[in-house]
C-alpha cells in the first residue's frame, strides 16, 4: 500500500493562449458539467439500489442521466476548442515551415469557425420548432414520459448555445493566429 | 450559378467520389477530425441541396449525443482516469508481471485477457480503449514492451467490446434483422473469442520471432514476502471485476448501468488505499470531459455524414451496386464484405449499420443464409472498421490519451498486423460458418 | 410520375411492418397509375424516430409511417391519441373512431398548425406484453418491474401497482435475460417471439392489454395541398386498405408464432378474463383524464374520445 502523496501526478490540460479570455471561461466552468458525470454515475448507482434492494426505482433516473452526459459531451466539444486538444492528422501540417503553419492555423479556425455558425443557425431553426407551440406560446419540447421533463427542449437550447459560443471561439482564435500568437504545436 | 443544389448534376456515382475524395483530402489539411466529417456533410448539405436541409445536421446531432447507450463511454473513461491517478494500475500490472512474467509476452497475453473481460462488461467500444491505453500502455511500455506492440493489443483488444457479448451491434442487427438477440449473442461467444486467442497466438509469434520486442521472462526467485505484497495489487481490481460482472449477470443493474458500478468500485477502491482526495476526483473529471469531448465529436460528424448521404440516395446507390453483381452466393457475400471494408474506412459502425443493414438482410436471407451469423459477420467487419485507416475510431480514442511523442501515423502501422488478424477472423467465419452456428 | 415523394419508417428494414409498408407505398403507385412515387426509408435513415416531425415540416422529408405518440413531448394530445391505454380491443374499432368517428378531423386540427397533413391511421394492432413472470390479472402487476417508455403506458401501469422502469429498447433484451425486469412493454406477439424475447420470458401475456399505437400516415401539408384532388382520394383509400392488410397480415403472424411459441413447451401464454381487461381499462381512464388536463388539445382529443366510446356503447 502507498500513501496518498505518493499518487501519481498528472499533467492537466489547459486553455491555449490564442483562445482569448472566453477560452479561460470555458476552461473554468468546465468543472460544472465535468462534475455532472460524477453525478450521472451517483445517479445511477441510486437507481440501481432503489430498484434492486427496494424494488423502488424512480422515472427519473435514466433521463436524467442521459441528459446529464449529453451536456458533458456538447461541452466536451467545446472545452477542446478551447484547449485545441480535437484530434487532427497532422502529416501534412508537421512538414510545413513556420510561416505556412501560421497560415494553415488562421485557414483552419477560420473555416471550423464558419461550419460552427452554419450550425448554430440551423440548431436556431430546431430550437425554434422546439420551444414555441405554432400558436406561438412558449412551451419547451418535453420528453413524453410519465414525468416528461423539458429535456429535449432544454438539450436542443443548450446545443445552440455550445455551437455558437463554438463559432465566436474559433473567431477569436483565427484573429489571434492572424496577429501572430505562435501556433499551439 | 446557383451554388446551392448545383452539386446534384453529378449524379449519385461521381458524387459519393467526390464526397469520400474530401474526405481524405480535408483530412491531410490537419482540421480537426470531427470538424473534417461535419465539413464535407455540410458542403454537402448545402451544395446536393440547400440551407434549408443544415438543420438535419444539427437534428442528428442532438439525436446522438442524448443517445442512451454512449452513457457508458463516460463512466469507462472516468474509471480510466481514477485508476490512473491512483496506484492501483502499476500494482496490478506488477503482480500480473509476477503471475504471467515467466513466460515471454506474458504481460501481453493478460492484457489481452482484461480485455476480453472488459469486454464482457460492455456492450460498445470507446471506453475500453481509453482505459487500456491509460492503463495498460504505459505499464507494458515500462516493462519493455515494442511500442507498436503494445499500441496493438490495446487497440485490438479495446474494440472487442461490440464482439464479445452484450453489443450494442448486434443488439442493433437483431433489431433491424427482426431475429433472436439471444441467438445472435450466443452465435458471437466462439467467435469473438477465436479472434482474441489469434491475437494472444500472434504476441506470442512474436515473442517467439523477434526476442526484442518483449522483456525477459523473469526467471530470478521473488522472496515469499514480496509476492505477497505483489499480489495484494490483484485483489482491489479482481473485487472491481466482481462487482460490475456481478451486477450484470446477477440481475442487479443494466449494462449501462453496471458501468457506474464500476466506477463506485474503483473510487472505493482508492478510499481504501488511502489515495482519494478531491483533486483525485475534480482531476479524473475534468479529463473525462475533455477526453469524451474527442471521442464524442468524431462520431457526431460520422452520423450526420450518414443522414446526407442517406438524403442524397445512398441506400439505392449502394443497394443497386449489389443487384446484378453475380449469380453466386459467394462472391455476393464477398462483395458486401468489400463494401463493409471500404465504408469502414471512413464511417463509424453506427453510420455503415444504418447504410447497409437495411440493405444487406433482404439479400442474406433471399440466398439462404442464416441471418444470425450473418450478424455475427457483420460484428466481425465492425471490429475491422474500427482499426482501420484512415478513419479508425479505435487509433482515434487512444490518441487521445497518449503523450504526443506517440502520433497516428504510428498507431495505424502498429495496427496493420491486427487488422491482418481480424480480416483472417473474417474468412475464417465465411468459411467455417459453424464457428458461429454450432 | 408527377410526384415523387419520400417517407420515412419508424419501423427497421427487416421487420414484418417495414415490408408490409413497402406494400402499401407499391400500392400508392398502382393506385395512382404511376402518377405518384414512394420511396419508403427505414428508421434513423435521415433523421431520428422523434424528429421526423420537424424535418417534414422543414421538407427534408415529405412524410412519414410512424407511431403518434413519439410526438407527446410536443403535445399531450398526440400521446392520448397515439396510444389510449385500454381503450381499443380492436383494431377495427380504432379505424373506425378515425375514419368515421371525427379523429381524422380532429389530427388535422392539431396537426396542421404544424406544417403537417395527416392522411390516415393503421396500427400493428393489440401488443402483446412480454413477462418473466406469470401475470393473470391486475392484481398480479404489484411490484412487477416493468419496462415501459412512453408516458402513458408508464403511468397506467404505475397507477395499477407496478414499478415501471424507464429502459430504452436496446437494453430490453439483456435486462429481461438478467432478470434486471419483470415484464416489457415490446411489440406485437411475432415481433416478441422472433427477437427471442419469449424464450428469456415465458409468460406472454396474449392478446394484450396495455397498448395498441396509431400509426400515422402522414405528409408536409403544403406538398398535400398541391395534390390534385383525385390524388389525394387514392393516397386516403390506399391508406384505408392498407390498415386492413395490416391488420390481418400481423394477426396471421401472432397466430402463427403463438402457436409455434405454445408447441415449445417453455412458453406459456397467458389470457386475461374480460373481468381483469375491464379492471385495467377503468384504471386507465382515470390516467386519460390526467392527460386531458395538460392541454387544450389533449383535452379536445378526451372529450372526442369518451363520446366515441360512449356513444358505441364501449364504456357505460
Ligand atoms: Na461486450
Ligand atoms: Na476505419
Amino acid at each position: 500500500m502507498m500513501d496518498a502523496s505518493e499518487a501519481i501526478p498528472r499533467e492537466e490540460h489547459e486553455a491555449v493562449p490564442q483562445s482569448g479570455r472566453l477560452g479561460r471561461v470555458i476552461d473554468r466552468l468546465a468543472i460544472i458539467p465535468a462534475l455532472g458525470l460524477v453525478v450521472a454515475m451517483l445517479i445511477l448507482i441510486q437507481e440501481v439500489v432503489l430498484r434492486y434492494v427496494f424494488g423502488r426505482p424512480t422515472n427519473w433516473a435514466h433521463e436524467t442521466t442521459v441528459f446529464l452526459c449529453a451536456i458533458s459531451f456538447v461541452y466536451g466539444g467545446l472545452l477542446c476548442t478551447a484547449r485545441d486538444r480535437h484530434i487532427r492528422v497532422v502529416l501534412v501540417y508537421d512538414l510545413l515551415p513556420p510561416a505556412a503553419r501560421r497560415v494553415a492555423d488562421i485557414l483552419i479556425s477560420a473555416i471550423c469557425g464558419l461550419s460552427s455558425g452554419a450550425f448554430a443557425w440551423a440548431a436556431w431553426q430546431m430550437v425554434k420548432r422546439s420551444a414555441w407551440r405554432p400558436d406561438g406560446s412558449f412551451h419547451l419540447e418535453t420528453s413524453g414520459s410519465a414525468w416528461n421533463p423539458a429535456y429535449p427542449g432544454m438539450l436542443k437550447v443548450l446545443l445552440m448555445v455550445a455551437l455558437a459560443i463554438m463559432a465566436l471561439q474559433f473567431a477569436i482564435l483565427t484573429v489571434n493566429y492572424a496577429r501572430g500568437h505562435k501556433g499551439a504545436r | 450559378m446557383e451554388i446551392f443544389g448545383s452539386l446534384q448534376s453529378l449524379g449519385i456515382e461521381a458524387g459519393t467520389g467526390l464526397l469520400f475524395a474530401l474526405l481524405l483530402l480535408l483530412l491531410l489539411t490537419g482540421i480537426p477530425l470531427a470538424f473534417v466529417t461535419l465539413l464535407v456533410t455540410l458542403i454537402f448539405a448545402l451544395g446536393w441541396f440547400g440551407p434549408n436541409v443544415v438543420p438535419l445536421i444539427t437534428s442528428r446531432v442532438y439525436t446522438f449525443v442524448s443517445s442512451f447507450v454512449f452513457v457508458s463511454v463516460p463512466m469507462f473513461v472516468l474509471m480510466a482516469a481514477i485508476l490512473d491517478r491512483s496506484g492501483i494500475a502499476r500494482d496490478l500490472f506488477e503482480a500480473m508481471r509476477l503471475v504471467g512474467g515467466r513466460i515471454r509476452g506474458g504481460v501481453a497475453v493478460q492484457t489481452i485477457f482484461v480485455a476480453v473481460i472488459l469486454a464482457a462488461m460492455s456492450g460498445i467500444i470507446g471506453g475500453e480503449v481509453v482505459l487500456l491505453g491509460l492503463i495498460a500502455l504505459p505499464q507494458m511500455l515500462a516493462q519493455g514492451y515494442d511500442r507498436k506492440l503494445a499500441i496493438g493489443v490495446v487497440c485490438a483488444g479495446g474494440s472487442l467490446g461490440t464482439m464479445v457479448p452484450p453489443s450494442i451491434v448486434l443488439i442493433i442487427y437483431g433489431l433491424t434483422a427482426n431475429v433472436s438477440i439471444g441467438d445472435l449473442f450466443t452465435a458471437a461467444f466462439v467467435p469473438g473469442f477465436m479472434l482474441a486467442l489469434l491475437y494472444v497466438a500472434y504476441v506470442l509469434i512474436r515473442a517467439w520471432l523477434t526476442p526484442g520486442d518483449v522483456p525477459p521472462a523473469v526467471t530470478a526467485r521473488v522472496p515469499r514476502d514480496e509476492k505477497l505484497r505483489l499480489l495484494k495489487g490483484l485483489f482491489l481490481p479482481i473485487l472491481v471485476v466482481i462487482m460490475v460482472l456481478g451486477s450484470i449477470y446477477g440481475g442487479i443493474a443494466s449494462v449501462t448501468e453496471a458501468s457506474a458500478v464500476g466506477v463506485a468500485g474503483v473510487l472505493i477502491s482508492t478510499v481504501i488505499r488511502g489515495e482519494f482526495t478531491w483533486g483525485l476526483l475534480r482531476g479524473a473529471a475534468m479529463q473525462t470531459l475533455q477526453t469524451v469531448g474527442m471521442i464524442v465529436w468524431i462520431g457526431i460528424g460520422a452520423s450526420a455524414l450518414v443522414g446526407v448521404f442517406n438524403l442524397m440516395g445512398g441506400i439505392n446507390f449502394v443497394s443497386e451496386l449489389i443487384t446484378g453483381i453475380s449469380d453466386n452466393p459467394t462472391i455476393i457475400i464477398l462483395f458486401m464484405m468489400a463494401i463493409l471494408f471500404v465504408l469502414g474506412m471512413f464511417l463509424d459502425w453506427v453510420g455503415i449499420a444504418l447504410l447497409t443493414m437495411p440493405i444487406f438482410v433482404p439479400i442474406i436471407v433471399s440466398l439462404g443464409y442464416d441471418p444470425v451469423w450473418f450478424g455475427v459477420l457483420f460484428a466481425m467487419n465492425m471490429q475491422v472498421s474500427f482499426l482501420s485507416p484512415p478513419f479508425g475510431p479505435a487509433a482515434f480514442y487512444l490518441k487521445s490519451v497518449t503523450p504526443p511523442d506517440i502520433s497516428l501515423g504510428e498507431i495505424f502501422r502498429a495496427l496493420l498486423p491486427f487488422i491482418g488478424l481480424q480480416i483472417l477472423a473474417v474468412g475464417l467465419l465465411i468459411l467455417f460458418p459453424a464457428l458461429a452456428i454450432y | 410520375q408527377d410526384h415523387s415523394f419520400r417517407f420515412q419508417s419508424s419501423d427497421p428494414s427487416g421487420n414484418p411492418n417495414f415490408v408490409l409498408q413497402q406494400g402499401w407505398a407499391a400500392d400508392v403507385a398502382e393506385k395512382s397509375g404511376g402518377r405518384i412515387a414512394i420511396d419508403l426509408l427505414p428508421v434513423e435513415s435521415i433523421v431520428a424516430h422523434n424528429e421526423t416531425q420537424d424535418a417534414i415540416a422543414t421538407g427534408i422529408l415529405d412524410g412519414h409511417v410512424t407511431d403518434l405518440s413519439y410526438f407527446s413531448g410536443r403535445d399531450p394530445a398526440f400521446g392520448l391519441m397515439g396510444n389510449p391505454v385500454g381503450a381499443w380491443s380492436d383494431p377495427e374499432q380504432m379505424l373506425d373512431f378515425v375514419e368515421n368517428g371525427g379523429g381524422a378531423e380532429l389530427l388535422n386540427q392539431i396537426m396542421n398548425p404544424y406544417g403537417l397533413q395527416f392522411i390516415g391511421a393503421t396500427t400493428p394492432g393489440l401488443e402483446a406484453l412480454v413477462s418473466a413472470v406469470p401475470l393473470n390479472g391486475v392484481d398480479d402487476l404489484a411490484g412487477v418491474k416493468i419496462r415501459a417508455p412512453e408516458g402513458l403506458v408508464q403511468s397506467v401501469f404505475a397507477a395499477a401497482g407496478a414499478s415501471p422502469v424507464n429502459l430504452p429498447g436496446s437494453e430490453v433484451f439483456t435486462s429481461l435475460d438478467k432478470k434486471v425486469i419483470d415484464a416489457a412493454d415490446y411489440s406485437v406477439f411475432s415481433t416478441n417471439q422472433a427477437q427471442g424475447l419469449n424464450e428469456v420470458a415465458p409468460h406472454p401475456v396474449y392478446p394484450g392489454f396495455h397498448s395498441m399505437p396509431l400509426v400515422e400516415i402522414s405528409m408536409n401539408k403544403e406538398k398535400w395541398d398541391a395534390l390534385p384532388e383525385d390524388l389525394q382520394q387514392v393516397m386516403t383509400q390506399s391508406v384505408r386498405d392498407f390498415a386492413r392488410v395490416q391488420v390481418a397480415a400481423l394477426a396471421e403472424a401472432d397466430a402463427a408464432a403463438v402457436a409455434e411459441a405454445e408447441a415449445g413447451g417453455t412458453i406459456t401464454v397467458h389470457d386475461w378474463s374480460d373481468e381483469e381487461r375491464t379492471k385495467f381499462r377503468g384504471i386507465a381512464m382515470g390516467e386519460w383524464e390526467k392527460v386531458a388536463g395538460q392541454s387544450p388539445a389533449a383535452q379536445q382529443v378526451y372529450d372526442a374520445l369518451t363520446a366515441y366510446l360512449t356513444e358505441k356503447g364501449l364504456v357505460q
